[in-house]
């Protein structure tokens, strides 16, 4: 199953590459585990976006479960 | 912790003990249960709680002597409850018996020789047991005396529906012209119950030995005894509990198991329960105004007199432990069970970071149970075997961290090269209060020219944290750093850092900075006209000197205070103690809400944090410097400081303390400190909730510190991320000119694209 957080609004650009973002896969770490997520990617170099909502959410969901593992 | 250390943890806690009325009772019948029940009128529940120890209930609930009520807590305050007249109540106007359980048969068969009360029992509990049982009796049918009763105190239908019930349960009657010990029948027996209690049973008396009075146990294998066959005043409850007693003999017997180990003795009223009624109002039994016993409204009302004895004496006062539902024997099980797990979830985690670390627990409990022991060392195992949750305790470490380092500063008085004294603020003061701590400084110095200045974190946020590394490396370099002054005495002015100090670093000197100034000319002070509760720190519970030094200071100033029931040994904690702020925010905040619901007067406290954190309530709320020194004094209702005000004020202390040596200031300049930065309102409540400093915006922003930048196209909102130490924060901002006016900040510990370090 892909996991995919592309926000409904992709309208985005890489500042310094001056590139709308793209879906594209990342690799998020915690704690020795490793997630291929689908997120804004910057075609260019590769930065990513991390919204408000992922990162108050999902993101920090996870990393609290990892956290009492 | 152990098995062994758990149990030595349970056993402290006597929340689970028996109430005083189940211990004196024979039968160990739950009579704060029965109570409860009838309380609310339930009496099919009622009668369900005194057939689950009450052989016979039908019988022996309206015949029971009570024996309890000589027991009830409620005993001077208005008389035991009722709990025989209401046993009786509950048996006339209540549900009949409920359907009786049988243990599948087995193949061994006891005699019971006297259908008195205690065989007409033995016989029940055998027979339940599975056992099939014969039991001898006088008369045309079994009951002994129980038949001479007048109808009033047991109607004949009653005992006829018990001694039916008995039959049902596999239990033949055989009426026999004397108690002969030794009828043949007897010797075929597996094993032999002989009551002394059938009425008339004097051929079988003459012959008895008197039976162990713990197994009721005859010398000879498999022969029992028991039952009161003299008038005894409580001639029924003491032969229903012999006969009892002795089927529990007689199946070990029977299994050929021991009669006595690990066997669970009559506790004959002995309980550890604690029960507190020093506020318990007195009220008078109910007595029934009709001759057949309680109505249904008298019932209920002398029920509801039951205390419902409970010890809970650290949860009735602890929001902490109130909020996890259940008490310390409970929880240490709980963190036992958290420590045990190697695959799965941890649950109690936060739990165990939640406590305050306060010890209220342990002055309150009757055993002394200190659930911060407890945690704090659960905590220390968590750390040590890795599993601490990092972000349990970051920001608090971090804040530790810079407190020791970039506003740390130690430098003997202006212009002199020894220190008699070294003033020691801790950094919540510093952080909170700067200008005030620098006033304070100087009145110091007026007072002694040798007072050095020690601004530094003493590591109690590591000692809370359970780090106890990170707290080893903290203490020797206060220790060398101590040494390197020529040992001066400090004077802390932090209860924390006090009490941290004296257990850890038990050869540096120090001295309480309130008991210091008692003894020295103060500068004008003002009391102000309304009375103030004053609310000590935690963590002044055990130091009566500098509480009671305090309270002199006020009194020698005229200020009136405002009685706090939880105050000096038994204060209690602002919700910042043992890190919980950083663990448990949300609880935290309910603990403050609860300590500053406890008085209507404004609160006065001595300590920066407990300031601030009950100030954070609404509360208006004084530290005790805004009246020593009127001059630098802070309104009872300013807002506390925020995260990013304390690590400022530090600063701005570290810098005004240099100029008063006459150095120059070092601040070098962070990354981002010249980017204009506005902050709305709602958007700085946000940073403070989610723990973002305003120095990590300025450094994501900075170039030094941003490693992702995006703008949205059709807005021309900004967002920059990057990351700092253990965290990745993201900033949502518009620039106008060379303003960033801020919208948003997160963060997420997660690492994108590759793994930190190890």
């Amino acid at each position: 199953m892909k996991l995919s957080f592309l926000p409904e609004d992709m309208d985005w650009v890489c500042e310094p590459c001056g590139l709308p973002l793209q879906p594209g896969m990342a690799e998020l770490f915690y704690m020795g585990n490793v997630f291929r997520v689908e997120l804004p990617v910057c075609p260019g170099c590769g930065a990513v976006l991390i919204g408000e909502e992922l990162a108050t959410g999902k993101m920090l969901q996870v990393e609290q479960l990892l956290e009492d593992k | 912790m152990d098995q062994q250390e758990l149990h030595r943890w349970e056993g402290r806690c006597i929340q689970e003990e028996p109430p005083a009325c189940r211990a004196g009772c024979p039968l160990g019948v739950d009579g704060r249960l029965f109570a409860e029940a009838m309380g609310r009128h339930d009496l099919a529940a009622a009668r369900l709680v005194l057939e689950k120890s009450m052989p016979l209930a039908g019988i022996v609930g309206r015949l029971c002597e009570a024996p309890c009520e000589s027991f009830c807590i409620r005993k001077d305050l208005g008389g035991a409850v009722a709990l025989g007249e209401l046993e009786r109540y509950c048996l006339d106007a209540g549900p009949g018996r409920g359907k009786g359980l049988r243990l599948p048969g087995r193949d061994k068969n006891v005699a019971v020789l006297g259908g008195g009360p205690s065989g007409l029992v033995a016989a029940f509990e055998l027979a339940r047991k599975g056992y099939p049982v014969d039991l001898y009796h006088l008369g045309a049918q079994p009951g002994g005396w129980l038949r001479t009763l007048p109808e009033a105190r047991l109607p004949a239908a009653v005992l006829h529906e018990e001694l039916r019930f008995l039959q049902s349960l596999g239990v033949t009657c055989h009426a026999v012209p004397e108690l002969d010990p030794g009828l043949p029948a007897l010797a075929r027996a597996d094993a032999c119950y002989l009551g002394r209690d059938d009425d008339g049973a004097i051929a079988l008396l003459a012959n008895l030995p008197a039976p162990d009075d713990v197994t009721f146990a005859l010398d000879r294998p498999g022969l029992f005894a028991g039952g009161i066959a003299d008038n005894h005043p409580q001639r029924l409850i003491l032969s229903v509990s012999q006969g009892r007693e002795a089927t529990v003999s007689i199946d070990r017997y029977l299994q050929g198991a021991s009669l006595t180990a690990s066997r669970v003795l009559l506790r004959h009223g002995r309980t550890e329960l604690y029960t507190d009624t020093a506020r318990v109002p007195a009220q008078p039994r109910v007595v029934a105004a009709g001759h057949g016993g309680y109505s249904d409204d008298e019932a209920v009302r002398e029920a509801s007199r039951c205390l419902n004895c409970q010890c809970l004496e650290c949860v009735k006062h602890c929001v902490y432990l109130a909020e996890y539902g259940a008490y310390p024997k409970v929880y240490a099980r709980r963190i036992y069970n958290n420590s045990a797990i190697v695959k799965g979830i941890h649950q109690a985690n936060r739990f165990i970071n939640g406590c305050s670390l306060c010890d209220q627990c342990r002055t309150l409990c009757p055993n002394d149970f200190s659930m911060a022991e407890l945690c704090l060392d659960a905590r220390r195992q968590m750390v040590r075997e890795k599993r601490m949750p990092p972000s349990a305790h970051w920001f608090a470490m971090s804040e530790m961290r810079a407190a020791a380092s970039e506003t740390a500063l130690l430098r003997h008085a202006p212009g002199q090269k020894t220190s008699r004294w070294l003033f020691f603020p801790g950094c919540q003061l510093a952080g909170i209060r700067p200008q005030q701590t620098l006033a304070l400084y100087r009145h110091l110095l007026a007072q002694d020219d040798s007072t050095g200045l020690w601004l530094d974190c003493c590591g109690a946020p590591a000692h809370w944290a359970g780090r106890e590394e990170e707290l080893a490396e903290t203490l020797a370099r206060l220790k060398t750093r101590w040494q390197e002054m020529g040992r001066p005495t400090l004077l802390v002015a932090c209860s924390s850092c006090r009490k941290l100090l004296s257990e850890q670093l038990a050869e540096v000197s120090t001295v309480s900075l309130w008991s210091y100034l008692r003894h020295k000319p103060l500068p004008p002070a003002l009391a102000t006209a309304a009375p103030l509760a004053l609310s000590d720190p935690c963590s002044a519970r055990h130091d009566r000197e500098t509480r009671q030094a305090v309270r002199d200071l006020l009194a020698a100033i005229g200020q009136q205070l405002s009685p706090l029931a939880m105050s000096g040994e038994l204060t209690e904690c602002c919700g910042y103690g043992g890190l919980m702020d950083n663990a448990d925010p949300a609880l935290a905040a309910k603990v403050a809400r609860a300590r500053a619901a406890q008085s209507e007067a404004p609160l006065l406290t001595y300590c920066a944090m407990c300031r601030d954190r009950l100030a954070s309530t609404g509360h208006k709320t004084l530290h005790l410097l805004d009246l020593l020194f009127p001059g630098d004094a802070d309104a009872a209702d300013l807002p506390p400081a925020t995260l990013s005000g304390r690590r400022e004020g530090r600063r701005a202390l570290v810098a005004d303390a240099r100029r008063l040596h006459g150095e120059e200031p070092t601040e070098g300049g962070r990354p981002g400190d010249d980017l204009h930065l506005a902050i709305a309102g709602d958007v700085a409540v946000l940073l403070e909730e989610r723990r973002i400093l305003v120095e990590d915006i300025r450094y994501v922003l900075s170039a030094a510190g941003r490693s992702a930048s995006f703008t949205h196209r059709a807005s021309g909102r900004r967002l920059a991320g990057g990351r700092r130490g253990e965290v990745t924060f993201w900033v949502s901002y518009r620039l106008e000119g060379t303003v960033h006016h801020l919208d948003g900040a997160w963060s997420h510990r997660m690492t994108i694209g590759q793994e930190d370090g190890p």
